[in-house]
């Protein structure tokens, strides 16, 4: 297996590697890889997938990932299922900042992922235009199978988190994009756990690339 | 056939003036993300203590453009996108626009495309109803029958996929017909689930309608009398539910219903216990039709799709293997040409009556394809049903109206 | 069925509407009755008190741009008694049109779609807003000018989003 790495002497993988911290790493990251609480924003179709997903036959629960609650702040898995609409990304984005860190994203369905068929004037064309996605899932609609996969991709990549290093290192940016010639590609080695692959929606790494979200949430006179 | 009533006495909420929070208006945001609105709806609630003074329902979250995707695309390309307005029940919203269509261009289906098409539309249906049943009850606080209603719907997914190959959206029906033939797998998946089904509903049925819980949190609430259910444009159970023997399939037939043997139910007061058993009903009654649907599909043989290539997709093998044919497919999917004209035709959807109107004008884009959505309706009716109720009864009605999002917004 | 059904009883409604100008003609689906704006209301009226229909399928619009005049308002209606339709057809001069929730309340939300998608404005509706699209959006989408690919449709949401981070920024100060 290969994988990229960015160019030049930014990245410091070696930080923060130590025995301790990595057992305490991977304790921290077993606790929440199995323990998901998904917050379900079923806005269409993908809704009643998303349903059907929680439901007796695909029993979402054997990956640890039952406990849906409908309010923000009590989840950190956030799904959104199905079209979101510019009218809606307004309530859809204050769902996202209500949710405390550390949080995940899958974006259910082509919908959301990328706008899909509707290629129209009031669709969203995909979600991370205005919040960041760990995962996507392709269909219209996915198969319960098809979020399942993603769940437990998700649960790879969780592994592959430093919550120690984000909780005490410094600021770095998130990884680069692909394409923008600052990765290099290296065959033979499996995903370093270097800072590039800190978490997306971490308010420290966000700052570094000049996209700050608040730490408190937002609080109305 | 109207549906007797039965059980427990109806108790009324407390007089308004016995409320501690009397006289203190509070507005309240229900939604846009809120469990118990089924989807993306907003409900902006007045209420005074624990009454609503007024609720004013903000609808267009899931306004997607459909009605100028139609314009855009064309009326063949259009089909993928009714399936995602009535997503519990995509194969009914293509039926419908199918209809349409057929309606402009004159023709019609064969007999047994007929026959195929009714029975889709009857698992359709009880497709809808259990998602109705479903939430309705985890909203009252029965998560028992949320797991029963899903079960069955799963039931219902696996006959969907063995037909079609996909549990949801499946674009399957074609202007003149279906796109395929039911096999005998499917025949006996259909056979097995009709025998499953009437004991998963049996057990609903005895958890539900005797159930003290569930009678005081339905009985005498959201009460439409028939003047106002004209009045406010509603169709379907709701208009059933209080009194008016109307039903699309007996009243308007198409598809050959006026040939199947059936009975369309209807309440007595029209509240939101009424509108249950006769949803309850209503699937009973689509199991007898789907039951008669397949002894037929046993005697009709014959064509699913019309030779009519000026409107209908030519067989797929004959695509790859013949010039004329990729021609044809090429000129239906980016070029088909109706007569200049508008045509409507309302279906008798889970919901309410769900209605095309096209309007063609002999190129190949569409004038307009306006969609009657019955949720709309549904929705329209809610500050009227909710004023003066307690907030409570909030989640009972809008359970009870049983709207989709998708075809409210379109 | 219920072609046969509409084209039998169509001199009922003809009757009904008694001295009222219009015109009568068949499509696929049944009768359609051409009036003008000035008649609509009347027309309107007399189909439901004196022709029984008591119910309004829908309401709406369509764009013939770029012929003028450019909108024609359709009202369906039903008739539960007598079992047939009939649909309403009035061409526009301009972007204004009497109401219809007087006769038909349920008429409410398809006039405020009407208002929202073409920007056909109701004369005496109680509460003319904007339905599906958000309140401050400046255009009407279904009109056949509008690309399908829309003008700006993330422009309410930014200004949301950069007042909000304002209002963040100064709390942090």
């Amino acid at each position: 297996m290969g994988s990229l790495k960015p160019v030049g002497p930014e990245s410091n993988e070696q930080q923060g590697s130590g025995f301790f911290a990595t057992r305490a790493d991977f304790l921290i990251n077993w606790s929440r890889k199995n323990s998901l609480w998904p917050m379900p924003l079923g806005l269409s179709c993908c809704g009643i997938e998303l349903m059907g997903l929680l439901g007796p036959k695909f029993d979402l629960a054997r990956f640890g990932a039952e406990a849906a609650r409908f309010t923000p702040r009590q989840c950190d898995l956030l799904i959104v299922a199905g079209t979101l609409t510019w009218k809606m990304a307004q309530a859809a984005r204050t769902i996202y900042d209500q949710m405390p860190d550390p949080k995940w994203v899958v974006a259910m369905g082509v919908c959301s992922s990328s706008g899909g068929m509707y290629d129209s004037y009031s669709v969203v064309q995909g979600i991370d235009s205005i919040m960041p996605v760990d995962v996507y899932v392709p269909g219209c609609p996915p198969r319960p199978d098809a979020v399942i996969d993603a769940v437990l991709k998700l649960q790879k990549k969780i592994e592959r988190e430093d919550p120690l290093g984000r909780l005490i290192g410094p600021a770095t940016a998130p990884r680069p994009e692909e394409g923008t010639g600052k990765l290099v590609f290296q065959p033979n080695q499996g995903l370093p756990k270097g800072a590039w692959d800190k978490h997306a929606h971490d308010p420290k790494s966000r700052l570094a690339i000049g996209d700050p979200l608040p730490r408190k949430t937002e609080v109305k006179p | 056939m109207t549906l007797t009533k039965q059980v427990f006495e109806y108790v009324p909420a407390p007089p308004a003036g016995d409320d501690p929070l009397h006289g203190e208006l509070l507005t309240l945001n229900m939604g846009p993300q809120h469990p118990a609105t089924h989807g993306v709806l907003r409900l902006v609630v007045t209420l005074d203590g624990e009454r609503i003074v007024e609720c004013d329902p903000v609808v267009g979250y899931l306004h997607r453009g459909k009605e100028k995707s139609a314009e855009s695309l064309g009326w063949h390309k259009f089909f993928p996108h009714t399936d995602r307005l009535d997503y519990v029940q995509p194969l009914m919203n293509n039926i419908g626009y199918a209809l349409a269509l057929e309606k402009l261009a004159g023709i019609e289906a064969p007999p047994r495309a007929q026959v195929i098409r009714v029975l889709l539309m009857e698992l359709s249906r009880i497709m809808g109803h259990l998602i109705y049943l479903g939430t309705q009850s985890i909203d009252l606080g029965a998560v028992t029958i949320f797991f029963y209603a899903f079960k069955e719907r799963e039931k219902l997914y696996e006959i969907v996929d063995a037909y079609t190959g996909h549990r949801m959206n499946n674009t399957y029906v074609r202007i003149g017909g279906v796109y395929a033939d039911v096999d005998e797998r499917v025949e006996r998946l259909v056979e097995e689930f009709l025998v499953e089904f009437e004991k998963g509903l049996g057990d609903m049925d005895a958890l539900l309608t005797r159930n003290r819980i569930w009678n005081d949190r339905n009985r005498g609430i959201g009460v439409i009398s028939r003047a106002d259910a004209l009045a406010m444009s509603l169709t379907g159970p709701v208009l059933r539910g209080s009194g008016v023997e109307w039903d699309l399939r007996r009243t308007q037939p198409y598809c050959g219903y006026e040939s199947y043997d059936f009975d369309v139910p209807t309440g007595a007061t029209g509240d939101c216990y009424d509108r249950y058993l006769v949803r309850m009903e209503e699937m009973r009654q689509s199991c007898r039709i789907v039951r008669q649907a397949l002894d037929r599909l046993k005697t009709v043989k014959g064509d699913v799709l019309v030779e009519d290539r000026r409107f209908v997709l030519p067989p797929k093998d004959l695509v790859h293997k013949s010039m004329e044919e990729l021609i044809f497919q090429f000129k239906v999917v980016t070029d088909l040409r109706l007569q200049k004209g508008q045509s409507y035709r309302g279906i008798e959807s889970s919901k309410g009556e769900l209605g095309f109107f096209v309007a063609s004008d002999g190129t190949s884009k569409p004038l307009r394809c306006h969609i009657r959505a019955p949720g709309l309706m549904n929705i329209q009716a809610l500050p009227m049903l909710a004023k003066g109720r307690l907030f409570s009864d909030m989640v009972s009605l809008i359970g009870s109206m049983d709207f989709v999002m998708g075809e409210v917004d379109r | 069925m219920s072609d046969a059904n509409a084209t039998a009883s169509a001199p009922r409604f003809v009757a009904a509407l008694g001295s009222l100008p219009h015109c009568v003609s068949q499509s696929p689906d049944g009768p359609v009755v051409e009036v003008e704006l000035a008649q609509l209301k009347d027309v309107l009226r007399a189909l439901r008190d004196r022709a029984g229909f008591e119910m309004c399928s829908f309401v709406t619009c369509i764009d013939h741009y770029p012929s003028e005049p450019r909108f024609a308002l359709h009202h369906q209606l039903l008739s539960f008694e007598h079992n047939d339709r009939v649909r309403v057809r009035c061409v526009l001069p301009g972007e204004n049109a009497p109401t219809c929730t007087d006769l038909w309340p349920g008429a409410n939300y398809m006039e405020r779609e009407c208002f929202d998608m073409f920007g056909v404005r109701f004369e005496g509706h109680p509460d003319l807003r904007r339905l599906l699209m958000p309140d401050g959006y400046d255009h009407y989408p279904l009109r056949k000018e509008f690309p399908h690919h829309g003008i700006e449709p993330d422009k309410l949401y930014r200004e949301w989003d950069r007042a909000r981070r304002e209002q963040w920024t100064e709390g942090a100060q």
